[in-house]
């Protein structure tokens, strides 16, 4: 008898535990369609079960949307400073407050001396230019503008920097040597002071003085709502001659390639470092900035903000995880006959455990799927308003979180279904 | 799981012979209700042969419904030893007698028991579900039994759409759909009118007459008459066995 049962067992044992291996998967079907049925069977509850997740997982996608938006802007708009370029300036600009306040004793601004001995002195690089900035009142007879943004520049800025020629020409070398008395304007200064005239050879008023228009500039847009237009640039020399004889400058400098810019940025602070005699272990008494010093700042700037999102977000998970809870409860409570049933037919304690985490787990990722739709929405609005753009990430990121807060949350309902003792269970009336 | 059923089964030196599919010795079934011990079983012994076809009888309250649970595997004893096909069962976990209750047992309660939101087919298909039978196979068993029960044109209604005789015909196609050794109904026509009863009481005769191994838990004489042997219960005790045919 024990060796009949023995072998007949081992042969037993073989076929079951192949069958467990499908049987998980044959289960799992199962439990996936109960899910969808219940779902379908209870719209309105399961619609009112999900709001807090659907909020959660649009919430999330959207602002994770608006500073992927705003990042891609940034990277465009602001921290652009031309392509390979660096920028040597009193300051480094992305840092604290409190860097800023202690740099702002201790460096000396960027002269036109130390221009001049980094275009001697620096090997390799493409361009090299130098700017000082100020706001000035600029008339046309009778027309004026206001606090226009000043630029003045060496005649190698238009390839380094942002603007480009539509018509006329940029400043050329020889009146830079010589300080002349032009100008190259913007798109907001031509349709303030020449609207259906040729701007190109009129004489404008910057602070008081005559300037004779060369070129114009294309027009660049707005960033954050602020006119990119608003400018009008005269030669460096000329700038030093007639409004400010020692301005601070920045130094642009451009490589030749990415991968030059680094080694070049390091010649530079060498070249700065010496000719300042910094000590070995002091700290640079100016700043080196790139375009990725900029979006280090703006990054840290969103992070902020992305954390509060995410404690937000969290804060709406659990409570929407808290709510699918407690209508698994429910849940479990309605269907303790049916538990009853195929408990009776069979059913382990993971299978009717798998049944109700699966229930929750596809319930929230439908959740999270609406929520998904909904943010796709927004977006566009938010794009359209403003600037926004979905990165991939945050959808996948979206339903993955909303359908664990399900699952997790899932878990003990779903417990205290599969410990129902199957007698009580069929007792039941429901 | 599987293997540990097996296990113990193998270990059991004291295993019935193999004609035997149900021996159970001196089973106890105490329920705990706060202050007072209910003794719902006091030490029932009995032997099941394969291809009989036995009825529990018993007032309310005599324990055959404790005893139904036991030997349906839906619950252990408080002492005592049931083996089922050679295997002894009354020491099982939970999820092991869930293994037994798919492989060896069909159950057929009063009040059917059926999915209400699942059609026939379905319903049928449930006990194939949880021994992780693959869906193509299941649908041929699962309407194979239908059709042996001569539900074949209703597959695809929900419960809701059948009568009392077509549920309660549904109920024992998924008793029969995996091939239990046991087929254990609790009341089977405790819902149904008699001429509706006495269908399904044939359908029981004519399964036994197929080799089934019934056991019918019933208060009716009429009903129990249909079978060959009766067990009466009693206060927890068997009271008679008589062989009546």
């Amino acid at each position: 008898m024990a060796v009949y049962s023995q072998t007949q067992s081992l042969a037993f044992a073989a076929r079951s535990r192949q069958r467990e291996l499908t049987g998980i998967w044959i289960t799992a079907r199962e439990a996936f369609w109960i899910a969808i049925e219940a779902l379908r069977a209870h719209k309105l509850r399961s619609f009112l079960t999900l709001l807090g997740l659907v909020i959660a997982t649009t919430t999330l996608i959207v602002v994770m949307s608006v500073i992927n938006g705003m990042n891609l802007y940034i990277a465009d708009h602001i921290a652009n400073l031309g392509a390979n370029v660096f920028i040597v300036h009193q300051f480094q600009w992305a840092q604290g407050y409190e860097a800023w306040l202690k740099a702002r004793r201790r460096n000396q601004p960027v002269r036109i001396e130390d221009y001049n001995f980094l275009k001697e002195n620096v090997t390799g690089y493409k361009n090299i230019g130098a700017e000082a900035w100020r706001r000035m009142d600029v008339r046309y007879k009778e027309h004026a503008l206001y606090e226009v943004e000043l630029s003045a520049d060496t005649p190698s800025m238009i390839d380094i920097g942002q603007a480009q020629i539509e018509s006329g020409r940029y400043f050329s070398e020889s009146e830079y040597e010589h300080g002349a008395m032009v100008c190259f304007v913007g798109q907001d200064l031509v349709n303030e002071f020449f609207p259906s005239v040729d701007p190109l050879e009129k004489t404008i008023m910057i602070g008081g003085l005559p300037f004779r228009i060369v070129g114009v500039a294309k027009k660049i847009g707005t960033t954050f709502g602020q006119s990119q237009d608003y400018f009008v640039n005269i030669p460096l020399t000329t700038y030093l001659r007639t409004f400010s004889a020692r301005p601070g400058l920045a130094v642009s400098i451009q490589a030749w390639n990415a991968t030059q810019l680094v080694p070049l940025e390091d010649e530079v602070r060498a070249l700065m470092r010496a000719r300042r005699h910094v000590p070995y272990k002091e700290n640079d008494t100016f700043g080196i900035n790139a375009s990725d010093t900029i979006m280090d700042l703006w990054k840290r700037l969103t992070a902020s903000i992305f954390a509060v999102t995410i404690g937000i977000v969290s804060v709406f998970m659990v409570v929407g995880g808290i709510v699918i809870m407690n209508i698994m409860l429910a849940a479990v409570t309605e269907r303790t006959h049916e538990i009853g049933i195929r408990k009776s037919l069979g059913a382990r304690r993971r299978d009717i455990l798998m049944q109700f985490v699966m229930e929750s787990g596809v319930m929230a990722g439908v959740g999270g799927a609406v929520g998904v739709l909904l943010s796709l929405g927004l977006a566009k609005i938010a794009d359209i308003l403003f600037t926004a753009s979905v990165p991939v990430s945050a959808v996948v990121v979206g339903l993955l979180l909303s359908t664990s807060v399900g699952l997790f949350f899932g878990i003990y309902p779903a417990y205290k279904a599969a410990k129902l003792d199957p007698i009580e269970a069929l007792r039941t009336e429901t | 799981m599987a293997s540990q059923v097996e296990t113990s089964s193998v270990l059991d030196r004291q295993a019935p012979p193999e004609e035997v599919l149900i021996r159970t010795e001196e089973l106890w079934k105490t329920y705990d209700m706060g202050a007072a011990a209910v003794q719902a079983l006091c030490g029932v012994t009995f032997d099941i042969l394969r291809g009989e076809y036995v009825a529990i009888m018993g007032p309310s309250g005599s324990g055959k419904s404790t005893l139904m649970n036991l030997v349906g595997c839906l619950d252990t004893p408080s002492s005592g030893k049931y083996w089922l096909n050679a295997r002894l069962v009354s020491e099982l976990t939970d999820d092991e007698l869930a293994y037994i209750r798919n492989k060896e047992i069909g159950f057929v309660f009063q009040t059917f028991n059926l999915l209400a939101r699942a059609t026939a087919l379905h319903n049928v298909e449930l006990p194939l579900i949880y021994n992780g039978t693959p869906s193509k196979e299941r649908e041929e068993k699962a309407s194979e039994a239908l059709n042996m029960v001569e539900l074949g044109d209703r597959m695809y209604h929900k419960p809701s759409e059948l009568s009392g005789g077509q549920r309660q015909r549904v109920a024992i196609a998924r008793a029969l759909v995996n091939n239990p050794s046991l087929i254990l109904a609790d009341e089977p026509t405790g819902n149904l009118d008699t001429a509706t009863g006495d269908e399904i009481m044939n359908l029981f005769d004519r399964l036994h007459e197929s080799g089934n191994t019934i056991v019918l838990v019933t208060h009716e004489h009429d009903i129990a008459a249909r079978a060959h042997r009766i067990i009466h219960i009693r206060d927890g005790k068997i009271d008679r066995d008589e062989r009546i045919k």
